[in-house]
């Protein structure tokens, strides 16, 4: 087939159209608020924390603020992402959709893009508080929003994932698989580095690293320890996470539309 | 350029029987010509294959074997969707959305913009009787009026072909009159309707033309006049006053209530002997209604174990 603009324009508003739907039904869902009052609550919990101990209030808060921050959101993107089609298609709400001239990858893509928006809201309340809280215990720094940067690429891949899982299976399975990738995608790294000077022979360290390599590696993401101790975040570091999630986030949404195309909707 | 709405071919389809052993066989080759501006009908009872066949219309399901073009494009190409509108079994739509919002979102899907859907949306409303609900959510809808929003939804790219699985489910006698009202004016318009249901005197009513479906086969299809030759099949004539214990060489009894006598006979010549009889024994003639085959008729002699 042949992609006119036209074509193009009109399967952008599609997607878009998609997008802005399920966007508006995450807002519009009870779930929603709960997480942001919990976020909120931990949030003012780590303040108060700082009080209670002893040292600079300021890290604290940060190293707290972040590390709820990034779970919640975490926790978000996995047990929504995971209903994302799932949902769609047991309560037989996509019959409709699938049957407007659309393509089921512009489905899993626009899915994906309002599962993205409403997770930058999410991050970005949850950041604008933080600094608040910043602010009223003088130790702001714009830092936390790189530090949010990072944990917003994080979420992209996560969501990809669950949005994966969620288009071939159901959400049990989906969860499990999802949080297996997240913890040994914090965990591969430090893995390979306690293993590697145990495996013996030049040829068999070769192997382990191309084996840790196939695994997914969150760490590459990781900043808390350089915000924290405040060490300046390198042009590369940055350059390597933002190549690694994109690679990461197409090489899954590609599978999700492959799969899904090929799915009879019973 | 082919005349014909849907083009169906050969089509199969089976699914996975109950914990994956053997298979269902649905459809076991299909093969339909739906021509353009007709009304037609899709009947069969119960697991005949009706939504089976819909939903890879829809391209919702992938055939086995055969083909399916509608409006001369194969199902399963983006093209087959932009002209047709389709309503699904039961409509199941986001619960958290207005229907004022569902119609622009589906809307927006067939590349509406936000003019053209400010008009569209309360005009679509008003004609399938939902004015002044657009801003309800459907959570609070209620099924006949779920029913009402996916039709007006499959109305909204004001497509040549619609199709409609079961489009009276869930209406009151008021409600399915006003849909069968809306199906007859989207010939008139020049469209092309067709839908399934095992209804038949909903069908009887408005269709030109009707397949009848059962155990995934084709086992007629035609103009419903073809089908139903115009043929009287018997006559009932309601008389009164005849006191005569045993009056009837002819015709067979089917009530006697209160001097009032219901006869039934087969052969017109039968019927003025019997008239002949009934003067002339003093009884009152109060009614001769002639029977024609229905589409219940030919429904239940097509069907395996309809038959009586
Ligand atoms: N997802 C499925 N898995 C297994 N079997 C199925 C599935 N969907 C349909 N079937 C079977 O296929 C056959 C045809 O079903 P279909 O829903 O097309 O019938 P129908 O004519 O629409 O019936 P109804 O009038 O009840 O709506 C039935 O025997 C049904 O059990
Ligand atoms: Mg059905």
């Amino acid at each position: 087939m042949t992609t006119t603009p036209k074509g193009l324009s009109l399967g952008w508003a599609q997607t878009r159209a998609l997008a802005a739907n399920t966007f508006r039904e995450s807002v519009r869902s009870r779930v929603f608020y709960i997480l942001m009052a919990f976020a909120v609550a931990m949030l003012l919990f780590s303040a108060v924390m700082s009080l209670l101990t002893i040292g600079s209030r300021a890290k604290i808060i940060i190293d707290l603020g972040l590390t709820v921050t990034s779970f919640i959101t975490v926790m978000t993107a996995i047990f929504v992402g995971i209903g994302l089609i799932y949902t769609e298609v047991e309560k037989k709400t996509i019959y409709n959709v699938l049957s407007k001239p659309l393509g089921r990858a512009q489905f899993i893509i626009g899915r994906y893009i309002g599962m993205m928006a409403v997770l930058a809201v999410n991050l970005f309340a949850m950041l604008a508080l933080l600094g608040l809280l910043l602010l009223l215990f003088k130790g702001f720094t714009w830092k936390i929003f790189a530090a949010g940067g990072f944990i917003y690429l994080e979420l992209a891949i996560l969501t990809a994932i669950a949005l994966f899982f969620s288009s071939v299976t159901s959400p049990v399975i989906s969860a499990i698989c999802t949080m297996a990738f997240y913890i040994v995608g914090h965990t591969s790294s430090a893995l390979l580095e306690s293993l590697a000077p145990r495996i013996s022979g030049p040829l068999g360290k070769k192997a382990a690293v191309w084996f840790f390599h196939l695994l997914p590696d969150l760490n590459v993401l990781n900043v808390t320890n350089l915000i924290s101790y405040d060490i300046p975040i390198a042009h590369g570091f940055t350059a390597r996470a933002i190549i690694y999630t994109a690679a990461y986030v197409t090489l899954l949404l590609t599978a999700a539309c492959m799969a899904f195309s090929r799915r009879d909707l019973v | 350029m082919s005349s014909l709405a849907i083009e169906v071919k050969d089509l199969a389809k089976t699914f996975k029987g109950h914990l994956s052993i053997g298979r269902i066989h649905a459809l076991r080759g299909v093969d339909l010509a739906v021509p353009t501006g007709v009304i037609y009908g899709f009947l069969g009872p119960n697991g005949a294959g009706k939504t089976t066949t819909l939903k890879v219309m829809a391209g919702l399901l992938k055939p086995d074997r055969g083909e399916a073009k509608l409006l001369g494009v194969p199902v399963g190409e983006k093209r087959a969707r932009e002209r047709i509108g389709f309503l699904p079994e039961t409509p199941y739509f986001y619960d958290y959305l207005t229907g004022a919002e569902l119609l622009m979102f589906f809307g927006r899907l067939h590349g509406l913009g936000k003019a053209a859907l400010a008009e569209k949306v309360p005009a679509l409303l008003r004609i399938v009787g939902l004015e002044g609900k657009g801003d309800l959510p459907l959570r609070k809808y209620s099924k006949g009026m779920l029913q009402r929003v996916g039709l007006a939804q499959a109305l909204i790219n004001e497509p040549e072909l619609i199709i409609l699985d079961e489009p009276m489910s869930g209406l009151d006698p008021i409600g399915r009159r006003e849909i069968r009202d809306l199906i007859l004016s989207l010939r008139a318009e020049g469209k092309t309707v067709f839908f399934s249901s095992h209804i038949l005197a909903d069908a009887e009513m408005i269709c030109d033309e009707v397949a009848i479906l059962a155990s995934g086969r084709v086992v007629s299809q035609g103009s419903l006049e073809k089908l139903l030759s115009g043929e009287v099949r018997f006559w009932d004539v309601s008389l009164s006053g005849w006191s005569a214990e045993a009056p009837l060489a002819i015709g067979q009894v089917v009530t006697r209530h209160d001097g009032q006598l219901l006869v039934r006979v087969q052969l017109e010549d039968d019927v003025q002997t019997l008239l002949d009889a009934a003067r002339s024994a003093g009884a009152r003639i109060l009614a001769v209604t002639p029977h024609k085959a229905s589409l219940e008729d030919l429904f239940m002699s097509q069907i395996p174990g309809g038959a009586k």
